[in-house]
Parts: C-alpha cells; sequence; structure tokens
C-alpha cells in the first residue's frame, strides 16, 4: 500500500496543476468510455463522426444537442445549487417527475386561456418539483436523516407515481399504451424550425441567466458558499444559515421541476415512461465536472447533450444500449476523482 | 547555532562508550515546500528525563514524530540505542524501543483500555484475548505505579487516566524510551506533579523520557537536561538544568524579549454584559455548565483562567448564540439578548475571537476579502439586498489588509494560506470594528510567535482603552494575569471564585484549579 | 392464513439480497469507508450472475461469478477511495452509475430470458407441503438457510475476534489503528473488497434464486435500501437481519397480494419499502447519539493531519 508517511497534503495546488488533473481526468476518462464503446461494437473510426461532427458541426445535429441539453442545464443547475450548500441531491429525477406531472396535468386537462396555460405549467411545474424535495430537506434539517438516501427513494416514489398513473388514470385512451394523450396545443412550446428545438430554449435561457445573476452578483451565492464551506463560521458572524439552506435547496427542487416540464413540453407533448431516466447522473456529473459553477453548468450541459444525442444514434445504428451514457458519466466522474489525488497531495521521497 | 559542551550534565551522566537512548542530527523535514526542521538535532542518555522546549510551531513536536515515525524525515541521522534506524512507521520505532503520548491520545474511544491494548498487540507475543491484555495491563500498571483500569471504556476516562492508559500502552509495546507530548497541558496542577514524579520514577529504572513543553517553568524541576528549539532548529542542545536560569531559556525560546505592555489603563464604567445563571447540560463530548453568572463592565478585562476542557468552549457558544443553554439570562448594554440570534447578538455589539479561528471565525477556503466581509455583508454594506459589490468588498480588504499589517495577504488570497498570526489579525480586523461594544478573547495568542501574541494582546488593549469591555478567556496563566482587572477561575463547567487582580494569589488560583474552594 | 403462509415462506427470498447487502457495507463502513455503491454492484453481481447461468453455467457458480463482479467493481470503488482517497460520496455514485451503466451495455443480450435458479428444499428433499410449515420450509434454499449462521459468525468475527478489532478501530479512529501497527489502507481496502463480494452475491441471489430472470434496473433501488438499512441496524450484523426481515416482508407484500389477485393499486402499494424506508431512517436518526455509527465514517485519513 502507498504508505501514509510520505504523502503530504499540498497547502495549495495551483491552477495549472488543478487544471492539469482535472483535464487528464476527464481525457482518460473519455478514452477509457472510447474504448468501451469500441469493445461494445463502434468503429473506432465511427466516434468522431458520431461524437463530434454529428453532434456540432451538422446543423440537424446541433439542433439536437441543444434540445438535448435544455432539460440537463436545468438538472445541472439544481444539482450545483444545492451542492453549494453541501446539500447532496441525488433525487433530481423524482423532482424532474413530480414537474412533468404538474405539467401533464395542466397539459391534458385544459381549461384557462391559452395564453396562460404556459406559465401555469412552468409555475406548477416549479413548485411541485421544490413540494418534492421540501420532504428530504425537512427530514434533514429536522431528524438528521441523510439526504442522500432519502432524495434518492424519493425518486423511485415518484417514479411509481407516474407508472401508477399512466397505467390507470392517464393511461391513452386511443391505444391503451401507457401513456397520456397529447398535449393540446396550447401547453406545447411552440417550435423553433430548427430541428425539434423549441421555444422552452428562451426559459431556459432566462432561468440560467437569473441564477447564475443570483449565484454570482447577489450575497446569495456569497452566503451558499459561506454556509457550504463553514456554516458554523457563517451562523457566528450573522449569516441566516438555515434560510440560505432551504432557499436554495427548494431552488433546486424547482428547477429540476421546470426540467420535467420543458421535456414534456418541449418534445415528447405527453407524459410517458421514459421522459425523465438518465437525468440522476447526468445532473451530479454536470454540477460536478462545472465545479457548481453556473456558467459551466451551461458549457457541460451542451457538452453532454451531445453525448446524449450521439448515444441515440449509437443506439439505432449500433445497438448500444442507453446504459451506455450513464457508463459514460460514471467513468469520467471516478477518473476525474481520482485524477484530483495528484494535485491534492505530493509524495514527498525521503533523502 | 550555539552547542555547549557535549558533555551531559544532570544526575544520572551516562559514561563514555554506553550508547545514547536516541540520537537524531541533521534533521530536515519540510510539507509541502514549507521548512518544519532544519538541521534539528537531539540526543538522549538513558536513565534521563530530557525537556524539549520552545514555542508553538518551533518543531518541537515534529522532530519527535520524525523520530517516532509519524514523519519521515526529508533528511537527517537517527540512532536508538546506537542503532541506525529511519522509522516508517510508529510500529517500527516502537519496536526499537521508542514510544510516543501524543498531545491526542490514540485510543479508541469507544473501546475498552484493555481492546485498546489488544489492538497493538494482538498479533504477536502472548497476548491474543481481552483477558490476556487485562492481565498485562494490571501487570505493568503494578510495576511502574500507575493506577490504570482495563475494564474501562476509554471514552468514559478523564484526560489523566486516558493519559495513564496511553502510557501503559506504549510501555506494554516494549517502549523504553517515551516521548510525552505536552503532557501537562491538560492537567490540573496536582494531576501534573504527580505525571512528573512517575516519570523521574521511569528514568530512574533505567528508561529515558522525553517531555515536549512550551512552559519549561513547569517542568524545570523534574528534568536533567533541556534542549531548546526555535524556528526548526535547536538552538540549544542538552544543557543542564542546574546551570540554566529562567530567562535565559525564554530569551532562546523566543529569540527576543517579550515585552508586556500591563493591562489597559481604563478604569471600569458601566455595565455592558450581565450573564447570570447560564446552565447547559452536559453532552457526550460536552462539558455542560454550570449556573455561570458575571457582568463585564466597559473599560474592563475580565480574565477566566482555567485547564482546557472546563467549559471554555461551550461558555464561548453560549455566549455568541451558537449553543443553546437550558437556562439562565443574558444581558448586552442593559437589553436582553437571552433567545436572541448571533446575528441579532453583533448587532448589539457582542464581537468574538474563538479559540480555533478556523472553526467559527474564519472560513479557511474563503478570500480574504470574503472573511473581512463575512459579518457585514448580511447588514448591507456591500450594496442593497440585491445586489453584491465584490469590488468594494475587495477595497475594503485592501485597506484592512494595510491598517493591520496582514503580512503575506491580498484580498483575493484564500484565507487559509497565512501563518496563524496573520489569520488571527484578519479576524481581529473583522472583529475590533466600530461598532464593537463587548469582545469575547478564547485564547486569543494561542498558538502565535512572539511578535504575533504581543500584536494581539495591544490591540485587545488599545480597544478596552478605547471604552469596550472584554471577556478574556485563556489556559495562559500569564496572558490572563497581565491583561485582567479581574479574574475568575473556571473548574467544571462553573465559576470556582471571582477576585480583582491585587487579591490575586498564585495559591488561590492553584487552589481552584484543583478544584478545591 | 393461507395467505400469511404464502408470504412468510417467501419473505426470506426478499430479505436475503437486503442482508447480504448491508451485512456487506457494515464491514465496509465499520472500516470508515462510506459505501454508497451497493446499488452499481448489486447490478453487475445480478447480470454476470444471468449471464453465467444462460452461458451453461451451474446456479451455485453463477452465484460466484455475480460475487466476482462485485469485488472487481468495488475494487474499482477501492482504489479511488482507499488509495486515491477520493471523496466516499461522489465515489459511490460514481460506482453506482458505472454498475448500472455496465449492466446496461453487457447485459442487453440476456435480457427477459428465464432460467433455472438454485434448488429450494422442496426440490432436494421433496419435502410434503401440506402442512403450513411443510410449505414454508419446502420454499427456502441453502442460502436463506446459511444467513442466521452468516449473521452469527460476522457478528461474532466483528465484535469478538482481533481481526475484527482491528477492523473496526480503523473505522472509529485510523489515527489509533496507524500508531498500533495496522496498516489502514489494506484494512480499509480489505473491507470495500468484502463489500462487494456480498452485494454482488445479493444481486446474484435477486436474480439467479428469486427472480430467474435478468431485467435491466431490476435491483431497483434495493442497493439504496441496504444503505439505509445499515443505518437502521446501527452497523451491527443482528440488527441487520431484523432490518432485513421488516424490508423483505414489505418487499414481498406486493407479489404475494398480486398472487392471490388482490384488487390493490399496484403501483402504489410498491412505494412501501421505500416509505417504509424513510421512516426508518427518521426513527433510527431519532435513537440520536447511540447511532453507532463509526467515528471516522466517510473521512480522508492522512497520517499528517492531526485528527
Amino acid at each position: 500500500m502507498l504508505d501514509a508517511a510520505f504523502l503530504v497534503r499540498r497547502q495549495a495546488p495551483g491552477l495549472v496543476l488543478s487544471g492539469f488533473c482535472y483535464a487528464g481526468g476527464l481525457a482518460f476518462g473519455l478514452a477509457v468510455s472510447a474504448a468501451l464503446l469500441v469493445q461494445a461494437g463502434v468503429p473506432a473510426d465511427a466516434l468522431v463522426d458520431e461524437f463530434l461532427i454529428a453532434t456540432f458541426l451538422t446543423s440537424d445535429g446541433l439542433a439536437q444537442t441543444v434540445t438535448a441539453a435544455l432539460p440537463l442545464v436545468l438538472v445541472g443547475l439544481a444539482s450545483a445549487v444545492a451542492m453549494r450548500v453541501r446539500f447532496w441531491n441525488i433525487g433530481v429525477e423524482g423532482q424532474l417527475w413530480l414537474g412533468a406531472v404538474a405539467a401533464t396535468w395542466l397539459g391534458i386537462a385544459g381549461g384557462g386561456p391559452d395564453g396562460l396555460r404556459l406559465p401555469s405549467m412552468l409555475l406548477l411545474s416549479a413548485a411541485m418539483g421544490a413540494a418534492w424535495i421540501a420532504v428530504p430537506l425537512v427530514l434533514k434539517l429536522r431528524f438528521g436523516v441523510s439526504e442522500v438516501i432519502s432524495t434518492l427513494l424519493l425518486g423511485s416514489v415518484a417514479f411509481l407515481l407516474v407508472q401508477h398513473l399512466l397505467f390507470g388514470a392517464w393511461r391513452d385512451p386511443a391505444t391503451g399504451f401507457p401513456v397520456t394523450a397529447a398535449f393540446a396545443q396550447a401547453a406545447r412550446f411552440g417550435a423553433l424550425g430548427w430541428g425539434q428545438l423549441h421555444a422552452g430554449l428562451y426559459a431556459v435561457l432566462v432561468v440560467a441567466a437569473l441564477v447564475w445573476f443570483a449565484l454570482e452578483h447577489t450575497r446569495i451565492g456569497f452566503y451558499a458558499d459561506a454556509v457550504g464551506l463553514n456554516a458554523r463560521a457563517a451562523r457566528a458572524n450573522g449569516l441566516p444559515v438555515t434560510g440560505t439552506i432551504v432557499g436554495l435547496v427548494l431552488l433546486s427542487g424547482a428547477l429540476s421541476g421546470l426540467a420535467g416540464m420543458t421535456i414534456v413540453a418541449g418534445t415528447e407533448h405527453r407524459l410517458n415512461q421514459s421522459v425523465g431516466s438518465g437525468y440522476l447522473f447526468s445532473a451530479i456529473v454536470i454540477a460536478y465536472l462545472a465545479r457548481a459553477r453556473p456558467l459551466w453548468v451551461v458549457v457541460v450541459a451542451v457538452m453532454l447533450g451531445a453525448v446524449f444525442t450521439a448515444g441515440s444514434v449509437l443506439k439505432v445504428f449500433y445497438g448500444i444500449s442507453e446504459g451506455m451514457i450513464v457508463l459514460v458519466q460514471g467513468t469520467v466522474l471516478i477518473s476525474i476523482l481520482m485524477a484530483q489525488f495528484f494535485s491534492t497531495y505530493s509524495l514527498s521521497r525521503p533523502g | 547555532m550555539m552547542r555547549p559542551a557535549g558533555a551531559p550534565g544532570g544526575r544520572e551522566a551516562t559514561s563514555p562508550g554506553v550508547p545514547l537512548a536516541l540520537d537524531l542530527s541533521g534533521v530536515g523535514k519540510s510539507f509541502d515546500g514549507r521548512p518544519a526542521l532544519s538541521d534539528a538535532s537531539f540526543a538522549l542518555a538513558w536513565g534521563e528525563v530530557h525537556a524539549i522546549v520552545g514555542e508553538n510551531g518551533a518543531g518541537k513536536s515534529t522532530l519527535m514524530n520524525v523520530a517516532a515515525g509519524v514523519y519521515a524525515a526529508d533528511e537527517g541521522v537517527q540512532t536508538i540505542d546506537g542503532e541506525p534506524i529511519s522509522p516508517r512507521s510508529p510500529m517500527e520505532a516502537t519496536a526499537a524501543g521508542l514510544g510516543m503520548v501524543h498531545q491526542h491520545f490514540r485510543l479508541v474511544d469507544s473501546f475498552t483500555v484493555a481492546e485498546n491494548v489488544l489492538l497493538s498487540l494482538g498479533r504477536r507475543g502472548a497476548v491474543r484475548t481481552v483477558a490476556q491484555a487485562s492481565a498485562a495491563i494490571a501487570a505493568k500498571a503494578k510495576e511502574i505505579g500507575l493506577p490504570v483500569d482495563p475494564a474501562r471504556i476509554v471514552a468514559d476516562l478523564s484526560t489523566a487516566e486516558r493519559q495513564r492508559a496511553e502510557i501503559v500502552r506504549v510501555l506494554l509495546l516494549g517502549a523504553r524510551i517515551l516521548v510525552l507530548d505536552e503532557p501537562t497541558a491538560v492537567l490540573t496542577e496536582e494531576e501534573a506533579k504527580a505525571l512528573l514524579s512517575f516519570v523521574r520514577r521511569l528514568a530512574g529504572q533505567g528508561h529515558a523520557v522525553v517531555l515536549i513543553t512550551h512552559k519549561f517553568r513547569e517542568v524545570a524541576g523534574f528534568c536533567d537536561r533541556v534542549t531548546i528549539m526555535r524556528h526548526g532548529r535547536t538552538v540549544l542542545a542538552g544543557a543542564a538544568v542546574a546551570e540554566l536560569d529562567e530567562g535565559e531559556v525564554a530569551r532562546l525560546m523566543v529569540g527576543e524579549t517579550l515585552t508586556t505592555g500591563g493591562r489597559p489603563a481604563s478604569t471600569p464604567g458601566d455595565v455592558r454584559l450581565s450573564v447570570s445563571d447560564l446552565t447547559l447540560s452536559a453532552g457526550p463530548h460536552a462539558q455542560g455548565l454550570a449556573s455561570i453568572g458575571f457582568d463585564l463592565r466597559a473599560g474592563e478585562v475580565l480574565g477566566i483562567a482555567g485547564v482546557g476542557g472546563n467549559g471554555q468552549e461551550e461558555l464561548v457558544s453560549c455566549l455568541i448564540s451558537l449553543s443553546r443553554p437550558q437556562q439562565g439570562t443574558m444581558l448586552l448594554a442593559g437589553r436582553d439578548v437571552s433567545a436572541a440570534s448571533p446575528r441579532e447578538r453583533r448587532r448589539a455589539g457582542l464581537r468574538v475571537i474563538p479559540s480555533d479561528r478556523f472553526d467559527s471565525g474564519l472560513i479557511r477556503e474563503f478570500a480574504i476579502a470574503g472573511n473581512l466581509a463575512l459579518s457585514t455583508v448580511s447588514e448591507g454594506a456591500f450594496g442593497g439586498p440585491l445586489f453584491l459589490d465584490r469590488a468594494r468588498m475587495r477595497k475594503a480588504a485592501a485597506t484592512a489588509i494595510d491598517a493591520f499589517d496582514i503580512r503575506g495577504a491580498t484580498p483575493a488570497r484564500q484565507t487559509g494560506l497565512l501563518s496563524g498570526g496573520n489569520a488571527q489579525k484578519v479576524l481581529l480586523a473583522r472583529e475590533l470594528d466600530t461598532g464593537m461594544t463587548v469582545l469575547v478573547a478564547h485564547s486569543p495568542s494561542r498558538g502565535l510567535d512572539m511578535k504575533a501574541t504581543q500584536f494581539v494582546r495591544s490591540a485587545i488593549r488599545r480597544a478596552v482603552e478605547g471604552g469596550a469591555a472584554c471577556l478574556l478567556i485563556s489556559e495562559d496563566l500569564q496572558e490572563v494575569l497581565s491583561l485582567s482587572h479581574r479574574v475568575a477561575v473556571m473548574n467544571r463547567g462553573a465559576i470556582a471564585g471571582c477576585r480583582g487582580i491585587d487579591e490575586v494569589t498564585p495559591e488561590w488560583i492553584g487552589a481552584l484549579l484543583a478544584g478545591h474552594a | 392464513m393461507d395467505f400469511l403462509v404464502g408470504w412468510i415462506a417467501i419473505v426470506p427470498s426478499y430479505a436475503t439480497p437486503l442482508l447480504l447487502a448491508s451485512l456487506g457495507l457494515i464491514v465496509c463502513e465499520r472500516a470508515g469507508i462510506l459505501n454508497l455503491g451497493a446499488e452499481g454492484l448489486m447490478a453487475v453481481g445480478a447480470m454476470t450472475g444471468a449471464i453465467a447461468v444462460l452461458s451453461g453455467a451451474d446456479p451455485w457458480a453463477a452465484l460466484a461469478a455475480g460475487a466476482a463482479a462485485g469485488i472487481a467493481l468495488a475494487f474499482l470503488f477501492g482504489i479511488a477511495t482507499v488509495v486515491m482517497r477520493a471523496d466516499h460520496t461522489l465515489s459511490g455514485l460514481a460506482v453506482v452509475a458505472v454498475g448500472l451503466g455496465l449492466t446496461g451495455v453487457i447485459g442487453r443480450p440476456y435480457m427477459q430470458k428465464t432460467f433455472p435458479g438454485i434448488a429450494s428444499f422442496g426440490e432436494m428433499f421433496g419435502i410434503d407441503r401440506s402442512s403450513a410449515l411443510g410449505r414454508i420450509v419446502a420454499v427456502q434454499d441453502p442460502v436463506t438457510l446459511a444467513m442466521p449462521f452468516l449473521v452469527v459468525l460476522l457478528w461474532w468475527w466483528l465484535m469478538r475476534s482481533g481481526s475484527g478489532l482491528r477492523l473496526r478501530a480503523v473505522g472509529e479512529n485510523p489515527a489509533a489503528a496507524d500508531v498500533a501497527g495496522i496498516d489502514v489502507q489494506v484494512a480499509q481496502f480489505g473491507a470495500v473488497l468484502v463489500s462487494g463480494l456480498l452485494c454482488g452475491l445479493a444481486g446474484a441471489y435477486l436474480c439467479v434464486a428469486t427472480s430467474h430472470v435478468w431485467v435491466e434496473g431490476m435491483i431497483a433501488a434495493r442497493g439504496w435500501v441496504a444503505v439505509a438499512l445499515v443505518i437502521f441496524a446501527r452497523w451491527n450484523p443482528a440488527r441487520a437481519l431484523a432490518g432485513a426481515i421488516v424490508f423483505g416482508s414489505a418487499d414481498a407484500l406486493v407479489p404475494r397480494l398480486q398472487a392471490i389477485g388482490a384488487d390493490i393499486p399496484v403501483y402504489l402499494a410498491m412505494m412501501l419499502p421505500y416509505l417504509l424506508t424513510l421512516l426508518v431512517l427518521v426513527a433510527s436518526s431519532m435513537a440520536g447519539r447511540a447511532s453507532g455509527e463509526p467515528s471516522f465514517l466517510g473521512r480522508i485519513y492522512l497520517r499528517q493531519d492531526k485528527h
């Protein structure tokens, strides 16, 4: 084993070293992922095609990448704002499901003026997402229950709720499939005429800009960092510790709920059993890779959108399971985690 | 570097030809480029008690950690009983005969003493069961005359009992060289005397003992020789205690003499802080508080002396409202703030220097500007509720850095990278602002070098002369006595007594510290 | 009555995977390594077990293969947390992702294919199923029977043996263990591998012995329930047995109700184990300090740091 006596914690790993380790970890993770894909039957020369050219350099591909990135930006922000106050939101999928359910309820039930339909769907889905995360939040603050487990389990509960609805009251009467009826036009984001891209883009951009502004240019980000890094010192210095945690965690749930809404109102136009899958690890990976900074979240989300796009292509042409995306995420995550070892510690050699 | 004639002094001088118990020379060690030891040396003879003295951060513990295999030295030579060795682990050092009792005892709290001993002995020799370990402990305890109960759980033991358990454990492992790191710091005077007499006996039986301390006075009577360290170097190697005077030791330790500025020249005015019947129930790792009460006046320093762990942390925690006492009232300038939040108490003029500045004072990872603004951002000092003017924050930080002469600081630099003294200045710069009326200072100069200590003390003095009230809680009796107008003694969560500085005698303090009120 | 007997009869097969996984996690966390990767470890165990059986291996060999797969993935986790000292929470999540992803990519051709599992006592000894006892015993298998013994063995090892003492010392106070000559990293790595073995076995048992078919996502958060079970069990194998029976009962309720044709909202009923888990976590945390949590759980030990 690595001898503990020779391992020394670095006082201040420089930007260059940290960046180098980060990039090295990322490159290593991607290389391993590529090797796994080749092993799974994708020709090596097709990788560049599928992951670079067909995702960014063709018009259709770029449109699909950006479309896929929209909910990813939201769940990435959701994970990031919670991470800033050291709250592990592993239940992004659950809040997303609830948001999708809320949006679907308004989307298929109709009623009210058409012009208010989308705004009310936005608000209600955000509210439901926030409500769903309020449970683990209360359990943590009041009883000290680990939010890692509670948020995750509530994700499973949310999915069962969706199945309950899809196999029951909301089952499509026309086909009998476990999907809801299609939304009315007023409950859909309008198409922008470029691939599948829809008006949800504007909503996501506005939300991302607001979150960025709140975290970088108002007290909220300052409070969040203080609370996340040293809650005791924050409290002793008169900062609203509980308020900051509650606010940002509820925001996290709301953002996830919104993500659910953009999926059902933007691309699917109905609720089905797969709208919410694949976002759990995406959210964590985006927030972690972006170091929980909003601008970087957007960048990483677009990158991951490309992986999603490539994933759906690989599925069709090479029969690669969607599990591939999760595998890539896991590989890159653990690879970067391990690479940090080299910037956190130095080995001192006895003379 | 001065090195007096190598002849070992002391009561049991070694005869030529007999190898030294421990010999370290030319030892260098740095942590991530920051040197902790450079060309340090130390020579220990069998049968002696040898003190290593120096200020905090002088490298005493680091040097002994190297000898004990906790750290690997970057350079240098080590022999134990004449045999060259460079231990790569504590176990290797112990196997060679050197055992160290650390300040934080290496005992598993949830285990019994016997289980802890079994942990170390379990894979070699005859001791393989808890019963055998208990028997071995009992035998060893009897042999060396230290009472230790093997069946008790460590978490239930007092500090002195844990220390004894740790000593017995180390000796059972075969250590004939015993290194004790600041052993008296956590003991009452009586306990310390008992320990030091034991150490003397042990040396009489042929062991060699190293006492690491920064309070030479307290151990002088029990040691044969002394080695003094400063800034990671040995500045005096193995001088006989009998040939040294205290002033000389102090001068060598600090490299310059400390000018004590005396207590603040101010007369106590109105009551600024009034605490009565403050009671907190004890937790698993926390001392309770028993009906603590005192009044603190403007222009006054009330010093609270006491051995650490007698409720000082808990008292501070209650005063700044991080802990909620079960009962008690607290008035700040006549206003009842018993139920007030930390923020409200801050607004009422309360400021704090906590004993561990990175626990509840500063955020290690924050930029210096962020820490300086930590308590004022929420008061709107850097823009209204919406904006945070980071440029203004940095500007204010630059001003504070100049005003407090914070070395090595820029507003954007991470606070954790500053030296202890400069990080403390960041804290002072924030806490000693114009709104401050009551200052709670807990061990404000702990771990600081002489210059920084002077800076901190004169800052407190100026603040009090300017009309502030200061509650000075410190384990450093000298600090309490030199700054306070009144002195109280804390013992087991209660204030054991309180007197004006003129009536304070060493006997009175000693009796209260030991718990004989 | 009939319903009750049928329910009791299948509880052990539902409790066994939860118990195996939580025992593995207990060993791991007693050494101070917070292991959130159970879901991923169980997933690779289940898939490997299925592949082994479908490739013609003996079901017992399939269980062993599942355990080996768990060990392999735990090896990665050990490298990350023990050797590279990465954050335990994130590493655990990464292991879940890798495990779930791998099963999705590799296991696709083996989906939805049923296969024979390990023989039950009924099939081995031709136990008469006319009595209630007979019905219950007949559906048990050697693995479920072994569980109580495994629990006792593991409890004895952890709480009474010298090596168990050393393992616990590492999780409570690695600095003390280090001084006592215990190689902290070796002990932790070993504990991580044990958790991989038991979690892999748990997944393989679930697949090979209980469901006789592999589908993607079949672990269905049971790994997370096991993580919670460890907290409920206060890191004590004996309490884990009790907890596993409670959770196994909840888990087994829905299929039982379906089997007798009861008209219940199935998906709502399936929430029961998860909600029960949350409830139990609240109750456990209200127990307060006597939680038994290893003092150094989830923290990084470095000799140079002051602990």
